[in-house]
């Protein structure tokens, strides 16, 4: 459930005005200096106040996760140097020796330990770690992670774990406080105070406009080629205005990268723009509890064959997306490489002509219009699909609502078809169907986000038997027949992977550290002396 | 020499003689702007027949012809004379009735100003007192906030009450009552300063005398001499909603993506303006400066002429 806290994010990011204060600070004063500039601030220092994407990056700054992804989506081993299963509940990590905090404290399995009890009791991230019943130190250096249930996703929620100093966060504050409670959007003693073992130190802030950083001395990745040692971020919330500061040279990186800037930056000299298939799957969800006529597969299908995903991503994204098929992106365990996105104008004319719907039907249609970062043209990509549907007949009378209004409606399921964007908190296909076609439960939350109002138990249960087998291999293919079976009946459209991009001087390496879960690890980046 | 109304029907005889054509034969700006203006409404009265293609249609429109350049630029298709816009819609059908869309609004809007302000300032100007005092502040209440912002308020909370949908369906007419709402003042203020002057003057006294109604005195007597002003601040008030409308949709508060006016062009145009795709801002922006410059220039010949000592004044202070 990222995508609310990510909109709160964009919301709060939005208010605050953009600081140019990130002026020209000379590589010869501390170093090496890299300026970035994100759309948001994070929101406080303590990292398990708030799950947001600005969050996570601050945790890759200031922290270091048990495990990490690669490019690649693998793991990378980090706090955690390896693991094994002990049994169907149990995995066993073995950590990292020599690893200091920035407190000067050593880190061992004490700390790992008190920073899973304590994502337990927060707000935002317990649900997440809901799989977990608890946490065991063997040694100094060993942790054994048991879940309630068999949960193959284990690992996945390690990249959440960044272990916290947990003497720094003990006791009780000046203002006599728990050093170690969780205060959404308060003052609380790790909201203003932080130590990670990150690559970077926080050295000052000024909450809202500027976060600086100094490179770690006794960070123990040595084999890290960053050597960034100054680190200096701005929150600049209008995206021309991010644009112009790089172009300006005020700041070396920025992210994200305005879909309508992407054309100009590539052409720019001296910029490096790097983009990446993204991992979040839009797409139209067609309501049969609203339209009799989508209960007829027939009918569903006959709209997925008239949407060209391909001509939305090129014409309209300007190449900038890619076109789905299927929900999960390449990379994905439940990726179905067969499933190319299916166009087939004639295909859907005689569909709706067997359905006995020749002569076409009128529905709703609701999209999100706000033009802010790659989110962009929702609008535009709603009129497109409604033109290719009014080729198979169908009339669409289609709204465009701001987006803090539209979820709103959005939870009333106000409209027939609805468009849909969605990030795999855990980077796994389960994760579409438990939120987007689980037959819709509001006592498990199964299904929450599922405008389909679309139920088949039998996809439920193939993706709740792969939630419960560990073999990798047998999982994936459980998924992949899942994803199969979701195309044939076709409860929504997809549309496209929205693609990721990032921008920075030419000096700074960026393309190294960068990842489709958009969380750059600047500790690695390299920087050229001016 | 009587001073005619040229939107009132009069005999040709007397059209031929008046001083509205006199002026008109006189002028060679004032010429080539009502040239300009009878063009353009008969081409916006003929689009249906003059577009090659049909913008509302969307069965007619195919995303791959989008973005297509301008015919007199390197990879154009003929079938599009001005090119095609984001959702390869013809671009010249899409401004043809899109300004027929932004003309609508803008007589419309201008309609119900006028008719709510001369109505008010009427009776404000004639009763005078409490009535006067409180339409009147009223009136400089409304003119203290801009009239966008009023608009945005009223538009905003039609959308709260009624929905979308709602919106989408009858935005020509909602824009109508929102423009025409949040400008009557203007049209207010001026008729009660004419009906000021006017109500001192001997002819009123002697209907008065001769007994007849308050409302008749108002309406038949008052009134037709306080018409002038009004004819002028319609010109400009006509130009002033087109813009407004454009503003609005500008900001998306006005027409629907589906059946755009000229302002929801330029601004859904204006997304691929750093793509390289400047026609699909530029031409409508064009289109729309065209359209409002020619009636304000009309407008502002028209006060001239209504108005024969602003004209002798001109030479020496033009306003």
């Amino acid at each position: 459930m990222r995508l609310k806290t990510i909109m709160l994010g964009l919301l709060v990011g939005a208010q605050l005005l953009p600081s140019m204060a990130a002026t020209a600070l000379a590589d010869d004063d501390k170093g090496i200096t890299l300026r970035v500039a994100y759309d948001t601030a994070p929101v406080s220092l303590d990292i398990q106040e708030q799950l947001s994407i600005g969050m996570l990056q601050l945790s890759h700054l200031a922290f270091d996760p048990l495990v990490r992804w690669n490019r690649d989506l693998e793991f990378e081993p980090r706090l955690a140097t390896s693991w094994e299963r002990l049994d169907d509940t149990t995995m066993r990590l073995h950590l990292r020796h020599g690893v200091t905090f920035h407190s000067g404290n050593a880190f061992t399995a004490t700390d790992v330990v008190w920073t899973v009890r304590r994502l337990k009791r927060s707000p935002d991230f317990k649900a997440i770690f809901d799989p977990v019943e608890r946490i065991e130190a063997v040694d100094d250096f060993t942790v054994d992670l048991m879940t309630r249930q068999p949960y193959p996703l284990l690992l996945n929620l390690a990249t959440y774990i960044f272990p916290m100093d947990s003497r720094f966060y003990t006791g009780m504050s000046a203002d006599g406080r728990d050093k170690s409670e969780i205060v959404k959007n308060g003052n609380s003693f790790a909201s203003s105070h932080l130590s990670g073992t990150g690559p970077f130190e926080v050295v000052k802030r000024q909450p809202g406009t500027r976060t600086e950083f100094i490179r770690f001395p006794n960070y123990w990745d040595q084999h890290s080629p960053g050597n960034v040692d100054h680190l200096v971020m701005t929150p600049i919330a209008e995206n021309a205005t991010r644009v112009a500061a790089l172009l300006a040279g005020d700041v070396d990186f920025i992210s994200p990268v305005p879909f309508n800037a992407v054309q100009r930056l590539r052409h720019a000299d001296g910029f490096e723009l790097v983009t990446m298939p993204g991992t979040r799957i839009t797409m139209l969800q067609l309501n049969e509890q609203r339209v009799p006529a989508f209960r007829d597969p027939r009918v569903r299908r006959a709209f997925a064959y008239a949407v060209n995903q391909s001509a939305i991503a090129e014409r309209l994204l300007k190449g900038f997306a890619t076109p789905a098929g299927q929900m999960s992106p390449e990379g994905y365990a439940g990726h179905v490489a067969a499933l190319e996105p299916r166009y087939d104008l004639a295909k859907a004319r005689k569909l709706m002509q067997e359905a006995g719907y020749a002569e076409g039907f009128s529905v709703t249609l609701m999209a999100p219009n706000n033009r802010y970062v790659n989110d962009a043209q929702t609008a535009q990509v709603a009129l497109a699909v409604a033109a290719m549907l009014a080729r198979i007949n169908v009339t669409v009378e289609f709204e465009t609502l701001p987006k803090n209004q539209y979820w709103a409606e959005y939870d009333e399921r106000a409209a027939d078809m609805m468009m849909m964007g969605w990030y795999s908190d855990t980077s796994d296909s389960a994760n579409f169907f438990e939120y987007l076609t689980f037959c819709p439960d509001p006592v498990t939350g199964a299904g929450r986000y599922n405008a389909s109002e679309y139920c088949n138990p039998q996809i439920d249960a193939l993706v709740r038997r792969a939630n419960l087998t560990m073999q990798p291999e047998a999982r994936a293919r459980l998924l992949r027949q899942a994803e199969r079976a979701i195309h044939d009946d076709a409860p929504f459209i997809p549309l496209y992977w929205q693609n990721l991009a990032w921008a920075s001087a030419d000096r700074v390496e960026i393309a190294p550290v960068l990842n489709v879960m958009n969380m750059p690890y600047l500790g690695d980046v390299v920087v050229h002396p001016r | 020499m009587s001073i005619q109304d040229p939107s009132s029907p009069t005999t040709w005889r007397r059209f031929r003689d008046s001083y509205f054509l006199y002026r008109l034969q006189r002028d060679r700006r004032a010429q080539i702007c009502m040239t300009l203006f009878v063009a353009m409404m008969a081409s916006l009265l003929l689009t249906p027949w003059l577009a090659p293609s049909n913008p509302y249609d969307l069965a007619q429109i195919s995303l791959l012809d989008s973005e297509l350049p301008p015919l007199w630029i390197a990879g154009s298709d003929p079938a599009h004379l001005l090119g095609t816009d984001a959702q390869g819609r013809d671009l010249l059908s899409t401004m043809l009735y899109g300004a027929r869309v932004s003309i609508a609004i803008g007589f419309g809007a201008v309609l119900v100003q006028s008719l709510l302000g001369t109505a008010l300032g009427l009776l404000a100007g004639y009763r005078g007192g409490v009535i006067d005092t409180l339409l009147m502040r009223m009136a400089d209440i409304q003119l203290s906030f801009s009239t966008l912002m009023m608009a945005i308020v009223i538009g905003a909370v039609v959308k709260a009450a009624f929905g979308g949908a709602f919106y989408g369906d009858y935005g020509v007419a909602i824009l109508i009552l929102i423009i025409g709402l949040s400008e009557w003042p203007q049209y207010a203020r001026t008729v009660r300063a004419s009906v000021l002057a006017e109500k001192q003057k001997e002819y009123v006294d002697a209907a008065r005398v001769l007994g007849f109604s308050n409302y008749r005195i108002m309406w038949r007597h008052i009134l037709p001499n306080a018409l002038a002003p009004i004819f002028v601040l319609s010109t400009v008030q006509i130009a002033n909603a087109i813009m407004a409308e454009a503003a609005l949709s500008f900001l998306g508060l006005g027409m629907p993506e589906t059946e755009p006016s000229l302002g929801s062009l330029i601004k859904s145009g204006f997304d691929y303006l750093q793509s390289g795709s400047w026609w699909i801002t530029l031409l409508p922006g064009l289109l729309l400066v065209a359209l409002v410059l020619v009636i304000n220039l009309l407008g502002d010949w028209l006060r001239d002429t209504l108005n024969p000592r602003l004209h002798r004044a001109r030479h020496e202070d033009s306003r």
